[in-house]
């Protein structure tokens, strides 16, 4: 089919312009776990009451390590759809240079958000890896925690790619790191359980797409799985993609063909 | 039966929200030529540009491009178009090579292909020894030159060139020309916009002047050249005497400019004598050519470049 073709091309392209910082790239996707999980898992963690009824039963790095792989795909998904979007836009203007070939606007976003995709992937992967290696995980399920990570990477990465490709000023980019991702990075759910919260930031927890993403890892990862709520995370998190992609699409119709 | 143009245009319009960019234009461009529109900056010629290139839709009017409808048919024709756009976009996250790899697989070409293709295009664009350079490190002249191969890395049947050569030193400028002339010798149909006239007469067959949104004249630069201006032009720096009306009659045309009195005539030493004979002492006196530049200047009473 000529348009998964052309999409196909558009991932090829990310791929081969990644290819000159992939070496720095993979090194952040090693330490990082490594970094987090040793300082916050296991050194934070020792000091923390393994027998609070919060955590379960569960070590603290138990407890943490799934909502850190929840983060990382946020955060490799932000690096991919934040700056390079904007370059690609405004900076370069090589998206200009895309649709001025076959490559459909709707073609373009798809392959942005499919590399997004393996970004993601290759990152949580390696984070799944040196967790269970560290006896982070306590379930066979854990070996879906990835997908589930990547889930939440797709949601983030075209609500993202949206933000970008509408707002105006660069100032803003600092901005969604600044007021939105460190901030969920910290509230939702990830290094305590969002119970602790005051019922309207709990509420509020809800609606962040970055505690589905929590909640979903460490269900599995802790083989806590409730299928009613299972459905709830993955349906939020794949209604959140596909309209993060649909206004991508059509915020970038808007800049590219005017 | 004569080929149907590649381009034709009627009535066709572009608006942004209130703003007219381009105001109910009629034209039309035949396979093998080379084309322009010739106009000042916000003329409308690069709106229309886009529109030809099937990435901004039309608000008006009707436009066919080889044969089809941009509307319904955009990757159909931009797959058959090549592009140089105003301002460059290349990756400069990729060499040079990989900009024509990366932008051949865009028009679903076989790598082998497009290795085969590059090679050449990049002897054409005499960039044979940078394939493997970072796009950073190249003059703007190479930059634009690898635009134009990558624009013709899909073997285009038309080429859109958008104030190719804005923003170059002369000499580039000219090798510049000389590869888009030599294309030209090959058949393949150029369209450019530029508001250098010596561009136009260069290299174009035929070309439209815009002026605000509209055409104001279309024909060969000779045609144009003959039909609204003298075949000389003397151009006077004044200082600040102010005898421009005593000038009237002297020959053709008189335009009055804030810096330069420019009158048309078809000999231009007769006419420095006759300025002479008035007792009037310019502090210069130019006597030339009439070119398109004159054209624009009576047609809408402005100089091209501000």
């Amino acid at each position: 089919m000529e348009a998964a073709r052309r999409t196909l091309a558009v991932v090829g392209w990310q791929a081969r312009s990644f290819r000159r910082l992939w070496r720095g790239s993979i090194t952040v996707s090693l330490l990082n776990p490594i970094f987090f999980l040793v300082s916050i898992g296991v050194l934070l963690g020792s000091l923390i009451d393994r027998s609070s009824p919060d955590l379960g039963g569960l070590s603290y790095l138990q407890f943490v390590a799934p909502a850190l792989l929840a983060t990382t795909a946020m955060q490799t998904a932000a690096s991919v759809t934040t700056f390079p979007v904007r370059a690609g836009l405004k900076w370069l203007r090589t998206y200009h240079a895309a649709v001025a070939t076959p490559i459909r606007v709707s073609e373009l976003v798809a392959g942005i958000l499919t590399w997004c995709g393996v970004r993601v992937m290759v990152a949580v992967t390696i984070f799944a890896v040196i967790a269970a290696i560290g006896g982070a995980f306590v379930s066979p399920l854990a070996v879906l925690a990835p997908f589930a990570a990547l889930l939440c990477g797709l949601a983030f990465g075209s609500v993202l790619a949206a933000i970008t490709s509408s707002v105006e000023g660069d100032e803003w980019l600092a901005a969604i790191f600044r007021f939105g991702l460190v901030p969920l990075f910290l509230f939702s759910g990830t290094f305590f359980p969002i119970q602790q919260l005051p019922a309207v930031l709990e509420a509020l927890a809800w609606a962040t797409p970055l505690w589905h993403g929590v909640a979903l890892c460490r269900s599995l990862a802790t083989d806590d799985l409730d299928p009613l709520l299972t459905a709830v995370h993955v349906t939020y998190l794949v209604v959140l993609t596909a309209v993060g992609t649909m206004l991508t699409v059509r915020a970038q119709r808007e800049k590219l063909r005017r | 039966m004569a080929e149907p143009p590649l381009i034709e245009a009627h009535d066709l319009t572009k608006r942004y929200d209130d703003f007219v960019a381009v105001d109910g234009i009629d034209f039309a461009v035949a396979r093998g030529e080379t084309f322009g529109f010739l106009g000042p900056n916000g003329a409308g010629k690069s709106s229309t540009m886009r529109m030809i290139g099937a990435v901004s839709p039309t608000s008006g009017g009707t436009l066919r491009v080889l044969g089809r409808d941009p509307e319904r048919d955009g990757p159909a024709i931009r797959e058959r178009l090549g592009v140089v756009p105003q301002e460059d976009n290349l990756d400069l996250e990729l060499d040079v090579g990989e900009n024509l790899l990366v932008y051949g697989r865009f028009f679903g070409l076989p790598r082998d292909e497009i290795r085969r293709r590059s090679d050449e295009l990049l002897e054409f664009v005499q960039l044979a020894d940078r394939s493997d350079a970072r796009v950073d490190s190249l003059s703007g002249g190479m930059k634009r030159r690898l635009t134009i191969a990558r624009a013709l890395i899909n073997e285009p049947e038309l080429m859109l060139l958008d104030e190719p050569t804005t923003g170059l030193d002369p000499q580039a400028r000219h090798a510049l020309w000389d590869r888009l002339y030599r294309l030209k010798q090959r058949g393949v149909t150029l369209v450019l916009t530029t508001h250098y006239m010596d561009e136009a007469e260069q290299l174009c067959d035929r070309l439209v002047i815009m002026d605000r949104a509209k055409i104001v004249a279309e024909g060969s630069p000779r045609e144009l050249i003959e039909r609204f201006v003298e075949r000389e032009v003397v151009e006077l720096r004044t200082g600040t005497d102010g005898d421009a009306p005593s000038l009237d009659g002297i020959g053709g045309h008189v335009e009055v400019l804030q810096d330069r009195i420019v009158i048309g005539t078809d000999d231009g030493d007769g006419l420095v004598d006759r300025v002479h004979a008035l007792g009037l002492h310019p502090e210069t006196v130019l006597v030339r050519r009439a070119t398109l530049e004159d054209v624009f200047l009576r047609l809408t009473g402005r100089s091209l470049i501000d």
